[in-house]
């Protein structure tokens, strides 16, 4: 079993809604952010067009931030989830730096959503809730508690929503699929094999478990 | 290279964490650490103790005092020598090379000292000293978006780096010193700077027009950046003309002449060599800009 995620480009309508559910479900501090925009051009005026790539860690199979951590706080499960130890980092930042997609934080500290004001009683709530750790990296686990959480009960992630991403959940217009890379079946593998899916930068040899289908 | 936040990624974007804020601690870590190294390898070559110890302490308070200060946690440093990290992480790899550098150092110099100390020590201490000089370049080269890092050349112009400096180093220790050592040491302290002026060209002319892993703009920009953009004043004044044209200069002239180099220039010249080498550093850490992932 391998979870991934495919992105079609071509129904997202660049609302953040997924950067925004992601911030929730996660009670994520200010300016630290697991799931983010990209947002380009190409072309030149008058044919000049808008694209927008929405990111989050690609969960690679070859991840450059599992081989580079010193003490092995980075790790990866079974079904192919990388996700960090806080108890483990050391806050050396190689992870950041050897990640092709820069979808890592490090989280110098945990500062309120509100400059110059304390943290909110919903900010000290998420932190009781789910706990971060300055002076570590952080970064998208693919919702791993309630993909854990949902399998214990007997639900499909991808399918049963209680057992799916909170990105997937939220998108307005279908955009993402989530579910399992290794079943041929599956909708994410029909999706990839049948749209012709993409990784980002394949070429960096990381092999991505997020795929997109072209706009 | 200034990204505006609405470029993140779009355009090539600078790696921050190992250059700013608290990232400029790793910068010096990085130019300690291979300067004290450097020293101490050539210190033991002309079996000069004082280099020996200098190169110690640059390591054990410069390199890697700036390095536990870097670090998020510190105090969890000690996981690095004690996990499996090791098998592919060169950063454990290089903690790992200090720490043993150091240790065996630290009892070689001891024993020099006040006993007898064995040459087989000496050797393993070297060995590990010359792993710790070369790791940073290792380090860096392994990220493979950033195509101004991802290139072979780089731990060799670490490496050069290293051990010219620790040529420097030992010739402030050998200030009065008569003996023929020093010129010795004169000797390949310019054959390192050659070295050094034609792998500085190499390296940025290969980055410039062959790119890395994949062909991106994001390497040119780079060397366009510290050639002609926001960091060429840097990079041409303590760079090229501090330490490269002025070294090579006095070099030349006093070599052409047979005379020796007087004490005063000779120190200015390894003061403005360190400086370069800080420079270089500094340039290429904060022009290390990540391949952008638009347009698709």
């Amino acid at each position: 079993m391998r979870w991934g995620m495919v992105i079609d480009l071509a129904k997202c309508i660049s609302c953040y809604a997924c950067v925004i559910s992601c911030k929730q479900e996660h009670f994520l501090p200010a300016g630290v952010f697991w799931s983010r925009g990209v947002v380009g051009e190409v072309g030149t005026y008058p044919a000049a067009k808008k694209q927008f790539l929405p990111v989050l860690c690609n969960h690679c199979q070859e991840a450059a931030c599992v081989k580079v951590c010193p003490t092995t706080a980075t790790q990866q499960r079974e079904d192919g989830i990388v996700w960090v130890d806080a108890n483990k980092c050391i806050g050396c930042r190689y992870c950041v730096m050897a990640c092709p997609y820069q979808n890592r934080t490090y989280l110098a500290e945990i500062k309120p959503h509100h400059p110059g004001q304390d943290f909110t009683e919903m900010e000290k709530m998420g932190r009781r809730l789910y706990p971060l750790t300055e002076g570590t990296v952080v970064k998208c686990n693919f919702c791993m508690e309630r993909i854990d959480a949902g399998m214990a009960k007997g639900l499909q992630p991808g399918e049963d929503r209680e057992a799916t991403p909170a990105c997937v959940n939220t998108c307005p217009a279908n955009a993402r699929t989530f579910g399992d890379l290794d079943n041929p079946d599956s909708l994410v593998s029909r999706l990839i094999r049948e749209k012709k899916g993409f990784p980002l930068h394949h070429e960096f040899g990381t092999e991505p478990s997020v795929y997109y289908l072209r706009y | 290279m200034q990204t505006r936040p609405y470029q993140w990624m779009y355009k090539p974007t600078p790696q921050t964490e190992w250059i700013r804020r608290q990232g400029m601690l790793l910068w010096l870590a990085f130019f300690f650490l291979e300067l004290g190294a450097g020293t101490f390898i050539v210190g033991s070559a002309f079996n000069n103790l004082q280099a020996m110890f200098t190169g110690w302490l640059i390591t054990a308070i410069g390199g890697g005092g700036c390095h536990l200060l870097y670090l998020g946690h510190p105090l969890r440093a000690w996981r690095v020598l004690f996990s499996s990290g090791w098998k592919t992480s060169w950063i454990s790899r290089g903690l790992i090379f200090t720490t043993v550098f150091l240790l065996l150092g630290g009892i070689h110099l001891i024993l020099a000292q006040w006993a007898t100390s064995s040459i087989a020590l000496l050797v393993i201490a070297d060995i590990f000293a010359f792993f710790a000089v070369i790791y940073v370049g290792f380090a860096m080269s392994y990220v493979s978006a950033i195509p101004l890092w991802n290139t072979a050349l780089l731990p060799v112009l670490y490496a050069i780096l290293g051990i010219w400096g620790g040529l420097g180093i030992t010739l402030m220790t050998m200030a009065n010193d008569a003996s023929a050592a020093v010129e010795t040491v004169e000797a390949w302290s310019r054959i390192f700077l050659v070295a050094f002026i034609f792998i500085v060209f190499i390296y940025f002319f290969t980055v410039r027009y062959q790119g890395a892993v994949a062909p991106s703009s994001a390497g040119k920009t780079a060397v366009r950046e510290i050639m002609a953009g926001k960091w060429a004043p840097l990079f041409w004044v303590l760079v090229v003309v501090l330490a490269m044209a002025l070294p090579l200069g006095l070099a030349l002239s006093t070599w052409m002449a047979s005379l020796a180099i007087p004490i005063a220039l000779l120190y200015i010249a390894i003061i403005f060599e360190l400086l370069g080498d800080l420079a270089l550093r500094y340039v290429i850490l904060r022009n290390g800009l990540y391949t952008p992932l638009l347009p698709l």
